[in-house]
Protein backbone atom coordinates (compact mmCIF):
# COMPACT_ATOMS: atom_id res chain seq x y z
CA UNK A 1 0.00 0.00 0.00
CA UNK A 2 2.86 2.03 0.67
CA UNK A 3 4.60 1.89 -2.28
CA UNK A 4 1.55 2.31 -4.19
CA UNK A 5 1.02 5.78 -2.63
CA UNK A 6 4.37 6.59 -3.41
CA UNK A 7 3.57 6.15 -7.05
CA UNK A 8 0.45 7.93 -6.84
CA UNK A 9 2.34 10.87 -5.14
CA UNK A 10 4.90 10.74 -7.98
CA UNK A 11 2.24 10.75 -10.24
CA UNK A 12 0.19 13.68 -8.40
CA UNK A 13 3.40 15.69 -8.80
CA UNK A 14 3.77 14.74 -12.57
CA UNK A 15 -0.14 15.63 -13.62
CA UNK A 16 0.00 18.85 -11.65
CA UNK A 17 2.80 19.92 -13.58
CA UNK A 18 2.00 18.65 -16.89
CA UNK A 19 -1.35 21.32 -16.38
CA UNK A 20 0.72 24.15 -15.50
CA UNK A 21 3.01 23.11 -18.54
CA UNK A 22 -0.57 23.38 -20.59
CA UNK A 23 -0.92 26.26 -19.67
CA UNK A 24 2.44 27.88 -19.77
CA UNK A 25 2.80 26.31 -23.17
CA UNK A 26 -0.49 25.59 -25.27
CA UNK A 27 -0.77 21.80 -26.11
CA UNK A 28 2.69 21.52 -24.95
CA UNK A 29 3.55 23.00 -28.48
CA UNK A 30 7.05 21.66 -29.74
CA UNK A 31 7.89 19.57 -26.81
CA UNK A 32 8.01 15.61 -27.45
CA UNK A 33 5.21 13.89 -25.31
CA UNK A 34 7.93 12.22 -22.93
CA UNK A 35 10.06 15.15 -22.81
CA UNK A 36 6.78 16.99 -21.39
CA UNK A 37 6.12 14.44 -19.01
CA UNK A 38 9.75 14.69 -17.72
CA UNK A 39 9.67 18.60 -17.05
CA UNK A 40 6.11 17.74 -15.53
CA UNK A 41 7.32 15.92 -12.61
CA UNK A 42 10.02 18.81 -11.25
CA UNK A 43 7.40 21.42 -12.79
CA UNK A 44 5.09 19.91 -10.09
CA UNK A 45 7.36 19.13 -7.62
CA UNK A 46 8.51 22.97 -7.62
CA UNK A 47 4.84 24.20 -7.69
CA UNK A 48 2.95 22.27 -5.10
CA UNK A 49 5.94 22.80 -2.72
CA UNK A 50 5.38 26.99 -3.19
CA UNK A 51 1.65 26.09 -2.21
CA UNK A 52 2.77 24.50 0.69
CA UNK A 53 5.17 27.33 1.51
CA UNK A 54 1.99 29.91 1.17
CA UNK A 55 -0.11 27.01 3.48
CA UNK A 56 2.59 28.13 6.03
CA UNK A 57 2.17 31.94 5.49
CA UNK A 58 -1.72 31.90 5.59
CA UNK A 59 -1.55 29.39 9.06
CA UNK A 60 -2.85 26.51 7.18
CA UNK A 61 -1.91 22.58 8.15
CA UNK A 62 -1.09 20.58 5.65
CA UNK A 63 -3.61 17.64 4.17
CA UNK A 64 -3.05 15.73 1.33
CA UNK A 65 -7.21 17.20 0.47
CA UNK A 66 -6.02 20.74 0.34
CA UNK A 67 -3.08 20.46 -0.82
CA UNK A 68 -4.86 18.93 -4.04
CA UNK A 69 -7.78 21.40 -4.19
CA UNK A 70 -6.43 24.67 -6.13
CA UNK A 71 -4.64 21.51 -8.82
CA UNK A 72 -8.02 20.09 -9.00
CA UNK A 73 -9.69 23.26 -9.92
CA UNK A 74 -7.22 24.37 -12.23
CA UNK A 75 -6.81 20.33 -14.32
CA UNK A 76 -10.87 20.77 -14.65
CA UNK A 77 -10.27 24.09 -16.22
CA UNK A 78 -7.52 22.67 -18.86
CA UNK A 79 -9.98 19.51 -18.81
CA UNK A 80 -12.77 21.76 -20.58
CA UNK A 81 -10.17 23.53 -22.63
CA UNK A 82 -9.05 20.28 -23.96
CA UNK A 83 -12.13 18.65 -24.76
CA UNK A 84 -13.68 21.89 -26.54
CA UNK A 85 -10.57 21.14 -28.87
CA UNK A 86 -9.77 25.08 -28.05
CA UNK A 87 -5.96 23.91 -26.99
CA UNK A 88 -5.01 20.95 -28.60
CA UNK A 89 -1.86 19.05 -28.13
CA UNK A 90 0.67 19.92 -30.86
CA UNK A 91 3.18 17.84 -29.37
CA UNK A 92 6.92 17.55 -31.21
CA UNK A 93 7.24 14.13 -33.63
CA UNK A 94 10.43 13.01 -34.05
CA UNK A 95 10.94 9.85 -36.80
CA UNK A 96 11.03 6.53 -35.64
CA UNK A 97 13.03 3.34 -37.02
CA UNK A 98 13.94 0.31 -35.79
CA UNK A 99 16.79 0.36 -33.73
CA UNK A 100 20.44 -0.68 -34.66
CA UNK A 101 22.71 -2.72 -32.68
CA UNK A 102 24.65 0.20 -31.23
CA UNK A 103 21.03 1.85 -30.31
CA UNK A 104 19.94 -1.35 -28.64
CA UNK A 105 23.57 -1.46 -26.75
CA UNK A 106 23.33 2.33 -26.03
CA UNK A 107 19.61 2.28 -24.23
CA UNK A 108 20.72 -1.29 -22.28
CA UNK A 109 23.71 0.81 -20.66
CA UNK A 110 21.21 4.03 -19.55
CA UNK A 111 18.69 0.82 -18.38
CA UNK A 112 21.83 -0.28 -16.29
CA UNK A 113 22.41 3.24 -14.92
CA UNK A 114 18.75 4.04 -14.28
CA UNK A 115 18.03 0.95 -12.47
CA UNK A 116 20.98 1.20 -10.63
CA UNK A 117 20.39 4.55 -9.45
CA UNK A 118 16.76 3.41 -8.29
CA UNK A 119 18.52 0.08 -6.78
CA UNK A 120 21.02 1.84 -4.58
CA UNK A 121 18.37 4.94 -3.82
CA UNK A 122 15.62 2.19 -2.30
CA UNK A 123 17.96 0.09 -0.70
CA UNK A 124 18.76 2.23 2.03
CA UNK A 125 16.91 4.84 4.11
CA UNK A 126 17.94 8.63 4.00
CA UNK A 127 21.94 8.83 5.57
CA UNK A 128 24.28 11.02 3.81
CA UNK A 129 25.75 13.98 5.78
CA UNK A 130 23.64 16.87 4.27
CA UNK A 131 20.88 14.85 3.25
CA UNK A 132 20.27 13.86 7.16
CA UNK A 133 21.67 17.17 8.55
CA UNK A 134 20.09 19.42 6.45
CA UNK A 135 16.90 18.09 4.09
CA UNK A 136 15.80 15.12 5.69
CA UNK A 137 15.40 16.35 9.43
CA UNK A 138 13.20 19.22 8.09
CA UNK A 139 10.77 17.27 6.48
CA UNK A 140 10.48 14.94 9.17
CA UNK A 141 9.68 18.05 11.46
CA UNK A 142 6.90 19.34 9.11
CA UNK A 143 5.40 15.70 8.51
CA UNK A 144 5.14 15.41 12.25
CA UNK A 145 3.69 18.99 12.73
CA UNK A 146 1.59 18.51 9.60
CA UNK A 147 2.66 21.79 8.02
CA UNK A 148 5.75 24.50 9.13
CA UNK A 149 5.68 25.02 12.56
CA UNK A 150 4.64 29.12 12.91
CA UNK A 151 7.95 29.87 15.42
CA UNK A 152 10.15 27.01 12.71
CA UNK A 153 12.37 29.78 10.76
CA UNK A 154 13.01 32.14 14.41
CA UNK A 155 13.29 29.44 16.48
CA UNK A 156 13.75 25.70 15.81
CA UNK A 157 15.12 25.71 12.73
CA UNK A 158 18.23 27.39 14.36
CA UNK A 159 18.44 24.19 15.84
CA UNK A 160 20.19 22.42 12.73
CA UNK A 161 22.64 23.42 9.51
CA UNK A 162 22.01 25.86 7.14
CA UNK A 163 18.42 27.19 8.38
CA UNK A 164 18.29 29.17 5.25
CA UNK A 165 18.56 26.60 2.58
CA UNK A 166 15.57 26.52 0.38
CA UNK A 167 12.68 23.96 1.00
CA UNK A 168 11.65 22.57 -2.42
CA UNK A 169 12.64 19.36 -1.82
CA UNK A 170 12.32 18.93 1.58
CA UNK A 171 8.66 20.15 1.94
CA UNK A 172 8.12 17.35 -1.68
CA UNK A 173 9.51 14.95 1.15
CA UNK A 174 7.01 15.98 3.23
CA UNK A 175 4.03 15.71 0.60
CA UNK A 176 5.49 11.90 -0.24
CA UNK A 177 5.33 11.21 3.75
CA UNK A 178 1.77 12.89 4.08
CA UNK A 179 0.64 10.71 0.64
CA UNK A 180 2.32 7.50 2.33
CA UNK A 181 0.90 8.25 5.79
CA UNK A 182 4.40 7.29 7.24
CA UNK A 183 8.00 8.59 7.71
CA UNK A 184 9.72 6.47 5.37
CA UNK A 185 12.71 7.76 4.67
CA UNK A 186 13.74 5.16 2.58
CA UNK A 187 10.79 5.09 -0.25
CA UNK A 188 10.96 8.91 -0.23
CA UNK A 189 14.33 8.71 -1.87
CA UNK A 190 12.42 8.00 -5.27
CA UNK A 191 12.61 11.39 -5.92
CA UNK A 192 15.86 11.55 -6.85
CA UNK A 193 16.88 8.90 -9.40
CA UNK A 194 13.47 10.28 -11.19
CA UNK A 195 14.96 13.59 -11.34
CA UNK A 196 18.36 11.78 -12.71
CA UNK A 197 15.73 9.84 -15.29
CA UNK A 198 14.09 13.52 -16.23
CA UNK A 199 17.28 14.77 -16.69
CA UNK A 200 18.08 12.32 -18.97
CA UNK A 201 14.69 12.75 -20.94
CA UNK A 202 15.55 15.79 -21.00
CA UNK A 203 19.13 15.81 -22.72
CA UNK A 204 18.08 12.98 -25.00
CA UNK A 205 14.98 15.24 -26.81
CA UNK A 206 17.30 18.47 -26.50
CA UNK A 207 19.52 16.61 -29.07
CA UNK A 208 17.06 14.71 -31.08
CA UNK A 209 15.83 18.23 -32.09
CA UNK A 210 19.37 18.43 -33.97
CA UNK A 211 20.92 15.30 -34.66
CA UNK A 212 19.95 11.74 -35.33
CA UNK A 213 18.46 9.25 -32.13
CA UNK A 214 22.06 6.89 -32.27
CA UNK A 215 23.54 10.64 -31.65
CA UNK A 216 21.57 11.73 -29.01
CA UNK A 217 21.61 8.32 -27.36
CA UNK A 218 25.30 8.56 -27.51
CA UNK A 219 24.93 11.77 -25.34
CA UNK A 220 22.40 10.56 -22.91
CA UNK A 221 24.16 7.36 -22.16
CA UNK A 222 27.55 9.27 -21.34
CA UNK A 223 25.92 11.68 -19.12
CA UNK A 224 23.87 8.64 -17.68
CA UNK A 225 27.42 6.92 -16.90
CA UNK A 226 29.15 9.76 -15.46
CA UNK A 227 30.47 7.97 -12.20
CA UNK A 228 29.73 11.31 -10.21
CA UNK A 229 26.49 12.35 -11.69
CA UNK A 230 25.00 8.52 -11.32
CA UNK A 231 26.30 8.58 -7.58
CA UNK A 232 24.19 11.39 -6.91
CA UNK A 233 20.91 10.13 -8.57
CA UNK A 234 20.87 8.16 -5.14
CA UNK A 235 22.66 9.91 -2.07
CA UNK A 236 19.50 12.32 -1.01
CA UNK A 237 21.67 15.48 -1.77
CA UNK A 238 19.46 18.23 -4.05
CA UNK A 239 22.25 18.89 -6.82
CA UNK A 240 20.44 16.90 -9.33
CA UNK A 241 17.02 18.55 -8.42
CA UNK A 242 18.97 21.36 -8.77
CA UNK A 243 20.64 20.47 -12.29
CA UNK A 244 17.42 19.88 -13.16
CA UNK A 245 15.87 23.10 -13.06
CA UNK A 246 19.05 24.72 -14.08
CA UNK A 247 19.49 22.69 -17.14
CA UNK A 248 15.47 23.30 -18.70
CA UNK A 249 15.50 27.10 -17.90
CA UNK A 250 18.47 27.28 -19.53
CA UNK A 251 17.36 25.32 -22.54
CA UNK A 252 14.29 27.15 -23.21
CA UNK A 253 16.54 30.37 -22.95
CA UNK A 254 18.70 29.26 -25.37
CA UNK A 255 15.62 28.44 -27.91
CA UNK A 256 13.64 31.59 -26.84
CA UNK A 257 16.92 33.56 -28.24
CA UNK A 258 17.24 31.49 -31.01
CA UNK A 259 13.46 31.87 -32.03
CA UNK A 260 11.85 34.95 -29.98
CA UNK A 261 8.96 34.33 -31.67
CA UNK A 262 8.54 31.53 -29.46
CA UNK A 263 7.36 33.58 -26.26
CA UNK A 264 6.24 30.50 -24.39
CA UNK A 265 9.62 29.07 -24.01
CA UNK A 266 10.63 32.14 -22.04
CA UNK A 267 8.06 31.60 -19.83
CA UNK A 268 9.21 27.81 -19.45
CA UNK A 269 12.47 28.95 -18.72
CA UNK A 270 11.72 31.79 -16.01
CA UNK A 271 9.92 29.46 -14.03
CA UNK A 272 12.36 26.70 -13.75
CA UNK A 273 14.81 29.55 -12.89
CA UNK A 274 12.70 30.53 -10.32
CA UNK A 275 12.31 27.11 -8.75
CA UNK A 276 16.14 26.15 -9.04
CA UNK A 277 16.26 29.11 -7.09
CA UNK A 278 13.74 27.45 -4.73
CA UNK A 279 15.69 24.12 -5.00
CA UNK A 280 18.98 25.43 -4.03
CA UNK A 281 20.58 29.29 -3.17
CA UNK A 282 23.00 28.74 -5.80
CA UNK A 283 19.90 29.47 -7.60
CA UNK A 284 19.71 32.60 -7.50
CA UNK A 285 23.38 33.54 -8.75
CA UNK A 286 21.76 30.90 -12.30
CA UNK A 287 19.07 33.69 -12.48
CA UNK A 288 21.00 36.68 -12.31
CA UNK A 289 23.35 35.03 -14.85
CA UNK A 290 20.47 33.76 -17.13
CA UNK A 291 19.13 37.55 -16.68
CA UNK A 292 22.58 39.00 -17.69
CA UNK A 293 22.74 36.44 -20.57
CA UNK A 294 19.81 37.94 -22.32
CA UNK A 295 21.09 41.48 -21.23
CA UNK A 296 23.86 40.57 -23.32
CA UNK A 297 22.20 38.71 -25.94
CA UNK A 298 20.17 41.93 -26.53
CA UNK A 299 22.90 44.00 -26.33
CA UNK A 300 25.08 42.66 -28.80
CA UNK A 301 21.68 42.53 -30.77
CA UNK A 302 20.23 45.55 -30.48
CA UNK A 303 19.02 46.40 -33.89
CA UNK A 304 17.27 43.25 -34.46
CA UNK A 305 15.52 43.94 -30.68
CA UNK A 306 11.57 44.66 -30.77
CA UNK A 307 9.84 46.36 -27.98
CA UNK A 308 7.69 43.19 -27.22
CA UNK A 309 11.31 41.22 -27.38
CA UNK A 310 11.94 44.20 -24.55
CA UNK A 311 9.05 42.93 -22.56
CA UNK A 312 9.12 39.81 -22.69
CA UNK A 313 12.80 40.05 -21.03
CA UNK A 314 11.06 42.74 -18.57
CA UNK A 315 8.43 39.68 -18.17
CA UNK A 316 10.91 37.13 -17.18
CA UNK A 317 12.01 38.92 -14.18
CA UNK A 318 9.12 39.34 -12.93
CA UNK A 319 8.24 35.81 -13.24
CA UNK A 320 11.58 35.15 -11.57
CA UNK A 321 10.91 37.57 -8.71
CA UNK A 322 7.37 36.42 -8.29
CA UNK A 323 8.67 33.02 -7.56
CA UNK A 324 11.21 33.37 -4.89
CA UNK A 325 9.75 36.62 -3.53
CA UNK A 326 7.64 34.71 -0.88
CA UNK A 327 10.96 32.58 0.43
CA UNK A 328 13.13 35.54 0.42
CA UNK A 329 10.86 37.52 2.14
CA UNK A 330 10.26 34.36 4.74
CA UNK A 331 14.50 34.41 4.87
CA UNK A 332 14.61 38.43 5.08
CA UNK A 333 11.87 38.18 8.02
CA UNK A 334 13.63 36.10 10.07
CA UNK A 335 17.14 36.67 9.52
CA UNK A 336 18.24 33.45 8.33
CA UNK A 337 21.82 34.06 6.66
CA UNK A 338 23.82 31.57 4.96
CA UNK A 339 26.83 30.15 7.09
CA UNK A 340 28.82 29.50 4.14
CA UNK A 341 28.85 32.62 2.56
CA UNK A 342 27.41 35.12 5.03
CA UNK A 343 26.23 38.41 5.40
CA UNK A 344 27.39 40.58 2.01
CA UNK A 345 29.83 43.18 3.70
CA UNK A 346 32.86 45.62 2.54
CA UNK A 347 34.56 42.66 2.32
CA UNK A 348 32.98 41.42 -0.45
CA UNK A 349 33.71 44.79 -2.15
CA UNK A 350 37.24 44.81 -1.67
CA UNK A 351 37.15 41.32 -3.63
CA UNK A 352 40.92 41.62 -5.28
CA UNK A 353 42.42 41.40 -1.90
CA UNK A 354 41.11 37.84 -1.72
CA UNK A 355 42.71 36.89 -4.68
CA UNK A 356 45.02 35.01 -3.24
CA UNK A 357 42.74 32.36 -2.95
CA UNK A 358 42.58 31.74 -6.59
CA UNK A 359 45.44 29.35 -6.37
CA UNK A 360 43.34 26.87 -4.38
CA UNK A 361 40.31 27.41 -6.41
CA UNK A 362 42.28 26.58 -9.52
CA UNK A 363 44.34 23.96 -8.05
CA UNK A 364 40.74 22.10 -7.54
CA UNK A 365 39.29 23.10 -10.67
CA UNK A 366 42.20 20.96 -12.90
CA UNK A 367 42.15 18.13 -9.88
CA UNK A 368 38.59 17.90 -11.08
CA UNK A 369 39.57 18.62 -14.53
CA UNK A 370 42.37 15.92 -15.33
CA UNK A 371 41.01 13.37 -12.77
CA UNK A 372 39.03 10.15 -14.18
CA UNK A 373 37.70 8.90 -10.95
CA UNK A 374 34.31 11.41 -11.08
CA UNK A 375 33.91 12.46 -14.88
CA UNK A 376 35.60 9.75 -16.68
CA UNK A 377 37.07 11.69 -19.65
CA UNK A 378 34.52 14.21 -20.00
CA UNK A 379 36.55 17.51 -19.44
CA UNK A 380 39.32 16.31 -21.04
CA UNK A 381 37.05 15.59 -24.00
CA UNK A 382 35.56 18.85 -24.09
CA UNK A 383 38.77 20.74 -23.88
CA UNK A 384 39.96 18.69 -27.18
CA UNK A 385 36.43 19.39 -28.97
CA UNK A 386 36.90 22.98 -28.05
CA UNK A 387 40.31 23.23 -29.54
CA UNK A 388 39.40 21.18 -32.73
CA UNK A 389 36.64 22.76 -33.36
CA UNK A 390 37.29 26.55 -31.91
CA UNK A 391 34.40 28.22 -34.71
CA UNK A 392 31.65 25.76 -34.50
CA UNK A 393 32.06 25.50 -30.49
CA UNK A 394 30.55 29.07 -30.44
CA UNK A 395 28.20 29.13 -33.36
CA UNK A 396 24.96 29.24 -33.42
CA UNK A 397 23.64 28.44 -29.35
CA UNK A 398 27.23 27.33 -28.38
CA UNK A 399 28.22 30.77 -27.90
CA UNK A 400 25.02 31.57 -25.33
CA UNK A 401 25.98 28.38 -23.70
CA UNK A 402 29.67 29.27 -23.66
CA UNK A 403 28.51 32.55 -22.12
CA UNK A 404 25.85 31.32 -19.35
CA UNK A 405 28.63 28.81 -18.11
CA UNK A 406 31.11 31.53 -18.29
CA UNK A 407 28.64 33.25 -15.92
CA UNK A 408 28.05 30.71 -13.64
CA UNK A 409 31.91 29.61 -13.07
CA UNK A 410 32.85 33.30 -12.69
CA UNK A 411 29.58 33.14 -9.92
CA UNK A 412 30.91 29.92 -8.25
CA UNK A 413 34.36 31.66 -7.85
CA UNK A 414 33.38 34.75 -6.64
CA UNK A 415 31.89 32.91 -3.80
CA UNK A 416 34.85 30.92 -2.98
CA UNK A 417 36.50 34.57 -2.87
CA UNK A 418 34.07 36.45 -0.64
CA UNK A 419 33.33 32.75 1.53
CA UNK A 420 35.07 33.28 5.20
CA UNK A 421 34.83 30.03 5.42
CA UNK A 422 39.15 28.64 4.52
CA UNK A 423 39.27 28.32 1.25
CA UNK A 424 40.90 25.06 0.10
CA UNK A 425 38.41 23.10 2.38
CA UNK A 426 35.37 24.72 0.84
CA UNK A 427 36.26 24.58 -2.55
CA UNK A 428 37.75 20.62 -2.02
CA UNK A 429 34.06 19.88 -0.09
CA UNK A 430 32.24 21.46 -2.74
CA UNK A 431 33.31 22.04 -6.33
CA UNK A 432 33.14 18.81 -7.54
CA UNK A 433 29.11 18.47 -6.49
CA UNK A 434 28.90 22.33 -8.26
CA UNK A 435 29.76 20.57 -11.40
CA UNK A 436 26.92 18.38 -11.41
CA UNK A 437 24.79 21.87 -11.51
CA UNK A 438 25.99 22.81 -15.06
CA UNK A 439 27.10 19.26 -16.40
CA UNK A 440 24.04 18.75 -18.51
CA UNK A 441 24.46 22.03 -20.23
CA UNK A 442 27.90 20.80 -20.91
CA UNK A 443 27.00 17.73 -22.50
CA UNK A 444 24.36 19.24 -24.19
CA UNK A 445 27.04 21.42 -26.19
CA UNK A 446 29.79 19.07 -26.29
CA UNK A 447 26.66 17.06 -28.64
CA UNK A 448 26.67 20.75 -30.70
CA UNK A 449 30.06 21.01 -30.74
CA UNK A 450 30.51 17.37 -32.32
CA UNK A 451 27.66 17.44 -34.90
CA UNK A 452 28.62 17.55 -38.11
CA UNK A 453 25.86 19.23 -39.55
CA UNK A 454 24.07 21.36 -37.02
CA UNK A 455 20.44 22.35 -38.06
CA UNK A 456 20.02 24.98 -35.38
CA UNK B 1 37.36 14.87 -38.20
CA UNK B 2 34.63 15.27 -35.53
CA UNK B 3 33.43 11.96 -36.17
CA UNK B 4 37.02 10.38 -35.63
CA UNK B 5 37.11 12.44 -32.24
CA UNK B 6 33.85 11.42 -31.34
CA UNK B 7 34.85 7.60 -31.80
CA UNK B 8 38.06 7.92 -30.32
CA UNK B 9 36.74 9.55 -26.96
CA UNK B 10 33.38 7.23 -26.60
CA UNK B 11 35.39 3.98 -27.12
CA UNK B 12 37.86 5.34 -24.42
CA UNK B 13 35.09 6.55 -22.50
CA UNK B 14 32.76 3.16 -22.56
CA UNK B 15 35.80 0.96 -21.68
CA UNK B 16 36.60 3.31 -18.68
CA UNK B 17 32.68 3.18 -17.32
CA UNK B 18 32.88 -0.42 -17.78
CA UNK B 19 36.03 -0.19 -15.55
CA UNK B 20 34.08 2.28 -12.74
CA UNK B 21 30.87 -0.21 -12.68
CA UNK B 22 33.20 -3.52 -12.07
CA UNK B 23 34.84 -1.30 -9.32
CA UNK B 24 32.05 -0.15 -7.81
CA UNK B 25 30.17 -2.82 -7.56
CA UNK B 26 33.20 -5.91 -6.63
CA UNK B 27 36.22 -4.06 -5.41
CA UNK B 28 34.24 -1.39 -3.24
CA UNK B 29 32.57 -4.32 -1.67
CA UNK B 30 28.91 -2.98 -2.11
CA UNK B 31 27.81 -6.31 -2.90
CA UNK B 32 28.50 -7.51 0.74
CA UNK B 33 26.63 -4.12 1.97
CA UNK B 34 23.44 -4.56 -0.42
CA UNK B 35 23.23 -8.91 0.44
CA UNK B 36 22.91 -7.46 3.84
CA UNK B 37 20.61 -4.23 3.83
CA UNK B 38 18.18 -6.65 1.28
CA UNK B 39 17.75 -9.01 4.19
CA UNK B 40 16.49 -5.98 6.62
CA UNK B 41 13.33 -4.47 7.06
CA UNK B 42 13.56 -0.10 7.25
CA UNK B 43 14.49 -0.06 11.31
CA UNK B 44 17.35 -2.57 9.93
CA UNK B 45 18.20 -0.62 7.25
CA UNK B 46 18.19 2.50 9.50
CA UNK B 47 20.17 0.47 12.41
CA UNK B 48 22.56 -0.70 9.36
CA UNK B 49 23.52 2.78 7.82
CA UNK B 50 23.63 4.34 11.57
CA UNK B 51 25.73 1.64 13.09
CA UNK B 52 23.88 -1.16 15.02
CA UNK B 53 25.53 -0.01 18.54
CA UNK B 54 24.29 3.58 18.10
CA UNK B 55 21.08 3.24 16.98
CA UNK B 56 20.55 0.74 19.74
CA UNK B 57 21.20 3.52 21.68
CA UNK B 58 18.99 5.99 19.95
CA UNK B 59 16.27 3.48 20.30
CA UNK B 60 16.69 3.07 24.07
CA UNK B 61 16.79 6.85 24.79
CA UNK B 62 13.96 7.67 22.89
CA UNK B 63 11.81 5.07 24.72
CA UNK B 64 13.14 6.61 28.19
CA UNK B 65 13.39 10.57 27.45
CA UNK B 66 9.77 12.28 27.95
CA UNK B 67 8.72 14.16 24.87
CA UNK B 68 10.05 17.94 24.11
CA UNK B 69 13.14 17.96 26.69
CA UNK B 70 16.18 18.74 25.70
CA UNK B 71 19.62 16.58 25.68
CA UNK B 72 23.35 16.80 24.64
CA UNK B 73 25.83 13.65 23.73
CA UNK B 74 28.86 12.91 25.19
CA UNK B 75 30.86 10.47 22.95
CA UNK B 76 29.62 11.61 19.54
CA UNK B 77 32.20 13.80 17.78
CA UNK B 78 30.02 17.31 17.59
CA UNK B 79 28.74 17.75 13.90
CA UNK B 80 29.76 14.40 12.97
CA UNK B 81 27.53 12.64 10.57
CA UNK B 82 27.18 10.09 13.75
CA UNK B 83 25.67 13.17 15.32
CA UNK B 84 23.96 14.56 12.31
CA UNK B 85 21.91 10.80 12.42
CA UNK B 86 21.63 10.69 16.01
CA UNK B 87 20.12 14.77 16.22
CA UNK B 88 17.47 13.03 13.58
CA UNK B 89 16.46 9.98 14.72
CA UNK B 90 15.76 11.75 18.14
CA UNK B 91 14.24 14.68 17.05
CA UNK B 92 11.38 15.82 18.25
CA UNK B 93 14.12 15.64 21.37
CA UNK B 94 16.32 18.48 20.23
CA UNK B 95 20.00 18.83 21.12
CA UNK B 96 20.93 21.76 22.97
CA UNK B 97 24.48 23.10 25.26
CA UNK B 98 22.76 23.00 28.56
CA UNK B 99 20.40 19.77 28.34
CA UNK B 100 18.05 18.19 30.40
CA UNK B 101 19.68 15.12 29.88
CA UNK B 102 23.11 13.76 29.19
CA UNK B 103 23.61 11.06 26.93
CA UNK B 104 26.58 8.77 27.66
CA UNK B 105 27.95 7.21 24.43
CA UNK B 106 31.26 4.93 24.80
CA UNK B 107 31.88 7.12 27.71
CA UNK B 108 32.89 4.41 30.73
CA UNK B 109 33.00 6.40 33.93
CA UNK B 110 31.43 9.74 32.77
CA UNK B 111 29.70 11.93 35.37
CA UNK B 112 28.62 15.64 35.00
CA UNK B 113 27.74 17.75 38.44
CA UNK B 114 24.57 18.46 38.99
CA UNK B 115 23.34 14.81 36.99
CA UNK B 116 22.28 11.89 38.11
CA UNK B 117 21.90 9.30 36.68
CA UNK B 118 18.89 8.22 34.58
CA UNK B 119 18.52 5.25 33.08
CA UNK B 120 21.47 2.90 31.79
CA UNK B 121 21.80 0.17 28.99
CA UNK B 122 25.14 -1.20 29.84
CA UNK B 123 28.10 0.19 31.39
CA UNK B 124 29.49 2.78 28.55
CA UNK B 125 25.64 3.60 27.07
CA UNK B 126 23.61 6.09 29.62
CA UNK B 127 21.27 8.81 30.53
CA UNK B 128 22.18 11.48 32.77
CA UNK B 129 19.37 13.21 34.26
CA UNK B 130 19.48 16.57 35.33
CA UNK B 131 19.36 17.09 39.53
CA UNK B 132 15.80 18.80 40.95
CA UNK B 133 16.34 22.78 41.55
CA UNK B 134 20.18 22.68 39.39
CA UNK B 135 19.58 25.45 37.07
CA UNK B 136 20.27 24.57 33.09
CA UNK B 137 21.71 27.82 33.01
CA UNK B 138 25.08 26.64 35.05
Amino acid sequence: MELANLFLSVLFFTFVGANILYLMLPGWRGLACLEGIAISFGLGVGCVTLEMLSFHMLNLRFNIRDIALPWVILIAVNAILFFRKKKRMELLKLETKKFNLLEVVLSLGILFEVSYAFFRALIKSIEAYDAVAIYAIKSKIFFLARGIPHDFFTGLANNFPHPDYPLNIPLAETFMYLFMGNLNDQLVKIIFPVYFVCILIVLYFAVRRFASRTYALIFTFILATIPQFNAYAANAYLDLPFAFYAFTSALFLFWWLVDRKNAPFLIVSAVMAGLAGWTKNEGLMYCAAYIMLAVIFFIFNIRKISRKDLACLFLYIVIIAAILTPWLYIKSASHLVNTDVGKVDSKVLSIWKEAYKLKPIFYEFQKQLFGPKKWNILWIALILSIIFNIKGAFRGIGKYIAISLALVVGGYVFIYMASPIDVTFFVKKTWSRFLLHFLPIVIYWLALILKEDIKI
Amino acid sequence: MKYKLLKIMFLVWVVLWIWFVVRDLFLKDNIDSYRVLLTRSLEGKRSYVTGDRLYEFLKFTAGKLPKEVFYNFIGLTPDSIENRRAVYYLYPLIEKEKPDYILVYDRPGFEEEGYALAAKMDESRYILKRKKGVSSWN
